[in-house]
């Protein structure tokens, strides 16, 4: 799967799950409800960035600290298209999996990605090339059995398939 | 091969597994709590519409509430123990206590089994013997519930070897704060950490509990101390059921070792907005406290209560101090009670509040407007959990935390020890 899009951000390391969705603002747990909290702690323009592009850039261990599963959820419904960060959390790594969120890990992204750049990422060779600087960069390649998963809509689509 | 390592396999029908591969394998305990067992139950019956398999292995408990503080809350507490009493699973329901403690004491957790759970803290039943993590509503509800499986990845393990002994008045759990700032947030991001040392080895699993707790914070997907004698023994108090502890090979491989001198500590204190703004007492001393608080994931244990008690004896809390005292399980508010511990504390000023995970989360209890602090042994201080984003929360020993309530301050255990 090759994915094709612009970065709207780059966030910084450790961006918390409760951060991301934070308790305070999710009224509801619709997908309404959750995209209207995502990022407001973090980033108040989020929504409008999101106009500029799909790609969500960030640092080391996105998604950290607590399990809600809603702070993967926030995104997705969001309109966020593929979310590269150096790493992530495993408890956000897995629920983002298992919504069916596309994720991609990539060490050093932050250094070759900015607002603005148009990527190509491939998700099955792990390759980003950077159309607009022409630098290429290599990520890690998810396991196949995950990447099924994440690319056919998450756990409950792909058992349902099965 | 790992302690974790070995039981991945063993579940997952393999001889072998190496970091890095992914497996599905039999899970032997499913834990949710009240605030999102009813989420996994929509996703439950709404998509995948099947059987529960085996509900003898799952159990929810109610610890972020002791009692509902509204119509709404009240709703969703009715809505989880319909799930429950529909599908057969096991319910321990208000003031049984926090959900990990509750959830040892009643058997649940067996050495050398595969326990998952919604709680991000759910890494803490590496202390006996376990491989345990946390999931979301969405795996639980797919393939945990349905079929009592999940998939995993094999996690890299380092090696957190710790030695020394610690000094007086410092405390087990000043120990784990000061690893949580030495590893760091996202020091260990998806690594399995295996606690060992003769620090650890000496122990009780109380304490021990404390270590593997620290692991979802420092970025971990599970943490794990090998079972031993102490181990052994408290499982076969606990257990209703045959168990097979696991033990790591004595050379198995890691991803890297690191090693810790403890000898030399001081109490330590974390000061929101993260665990890793930890720092001796001495840093925050003098810091004004409106709520102390013994309670939380890996807090409000006899331990923590006994030396609370040790210091609050004979003597009052500072005007205007609120002390929280928050039995972790039924069994320890009966302990205390059995040492008068209850009374001492009740005299000193402090109020009992019925077993639960107190004010984690605030979400029947411990609330703080913009304008307060609470020193407390709860397992996080991130700014909102609490009421107010600006509020502050330190953490620290139950010693620590019965000095400040005293003085009204952030205060160093050490002269109420003498």
């Amino acid at each position: 799967m090759i994915i094709i899009d612009k970065v709207f951000e780059v966030y910084p390391d450790n961006v918390s799950s409760e951060l991301i969705a934070h308790t305070r603002h999710v009224t509801s747990v619709s997908p309404e409800g959750l995209a209207k909290a995502a990022m407001l702690d973090v980033d108040p323009d989020f929504h409008n960035k999101l106009e500029n592009g799909k790609i969500m850039v960030a640092g080391n261990n996105f998604g950290c600290n607590s399990s809600r599963e809603w702070a993967a959820s926030a995104l997705l419904h969001s309109g966020v298209k593929l979310l590269i960060a150096q790493s992530f959390a495993r408890i956000f790594f897995r629920n983002a999996t298992n919504i069916g969120l596309l994720i991609f890990e990539c060490p050093n992204i932050t250094k070759m990605a900015h607002p603005g750049d148009e990527l190509i990422v491939d998700l099955s060779t792990g390759i980003i090339t950077n159309k607009s600087t022409g630098k290429t960069i290599q990520g890690t390649v998810m396991p196949q059995f995950l990447l099924n998963i994440m690319t056919s809509g998450g756990l409950l689509e792909t058992l349902k398939n099965s | 091969m790992n302690l974790v390592e070995k039981i991945l396999a063993k579940k997952s029908g393999r001889d072998f597994v190496r970091p890095g591969d992914v497996v599905v394998a039999d899970v032997d305990a499913l834990l949710l709590h009240d605030l999102s067992g009813y989420i996994t139950a929509r996703v439950f019956e709404r998509e995948v519409k099947k059987d529960v398999r085996f509900p003898d292995r799952v159990v929810m408990v109610f610890d972020h509430h002791f009692s509902p503080p509204n119509e709404e809350r009240a709703r969703i507490l009715e809505e989880n123990r319909a799930f429950a009493r529909k599908y057969g699973i096991h319910l321990l329901d208000c003031g049984s206590g926090n959900i990990h403690n509750a959830a040892v004491r009643n058997g649940f957790v067996r050495p050398g089994s595969i326990v998952v759970g919604s709680d991000s803290h759910t890494p803490v039943h590496g202390t006996m013997g376990c491989f345990a993590c946390g999931l979301g509503n969405n795996s639980h509800a797919a393939t945990v519930l349905p079929y009592g499986k999940a998939w995993f990845k094999v996690p890299e393990t380092i090696k957190v070897n710790l030695t020394g002994k610690n000094k007086f008045g410092v405390f087990p759990r000043d120990v784990a704060l000061w690893l949580t700032g030495q590893i760091g947030e996202g020091g260990a991001v998806y690594k399995a950490l295996h606690f060992t040392g003769q620090f650890i080895k000496d122990l009780d699993i109380w304490n021990r509990w404390l270590f593997p707790l620290i692991t979802i914070d420092v970025g971990g997907k599970c943490g794990f101390i090998d079972p031993d004698e102490k181990t052994l023994a408290l499982a076969r108090i606990i257990s209703k059921k045959e168990f097979e502890p696991v033990y790591s090979d004595p050379d198995c491989e890691y991803e890297t070792i690191w090693d810790y001198e403890i000898s030399d500590l001081e109490p330590q204190v974390a000061a929101s907005p993260t665990l890793g703004n930890v720092k001796p007492v001495s840093e925050f001393a003098g810091r004004s406290i409106q709520w102390a608080e013994l309670g939380g994931h890996g807090g409000g244990r006899i331990e923590d209560f006994r030396e609370a008690a040790r210091i609050l004896k004979g003597r009052k809390l500072a005007p205007g101090v609120k002390f929280n005292a928050v039995p972790s399980s039924r069994e320890v508010f009966s302990q205390a009670l059995q040492e008068g511990i209850v009374e001492t504390m009740f005299d000193a000023g402090c109020t009992w509040f019925p077993p639960c995970t107190g004010s984690n989360q605030a979400i029947n209890m411990g609330a703080m407007a913009e304008t307060e602090s609470m020193i407390s042994t709860h397992a996080r201080n991130f700014p909102g959990r609490n009421g107010s984003p600006k509020a502050i929360m330190y953490l620290g020993s139950a010693s620590t935390v019965a000095a400040s309530a005293i003085k009204g301050h952030v205060s160093d255990p050490r002269e109420f020890l003498e």
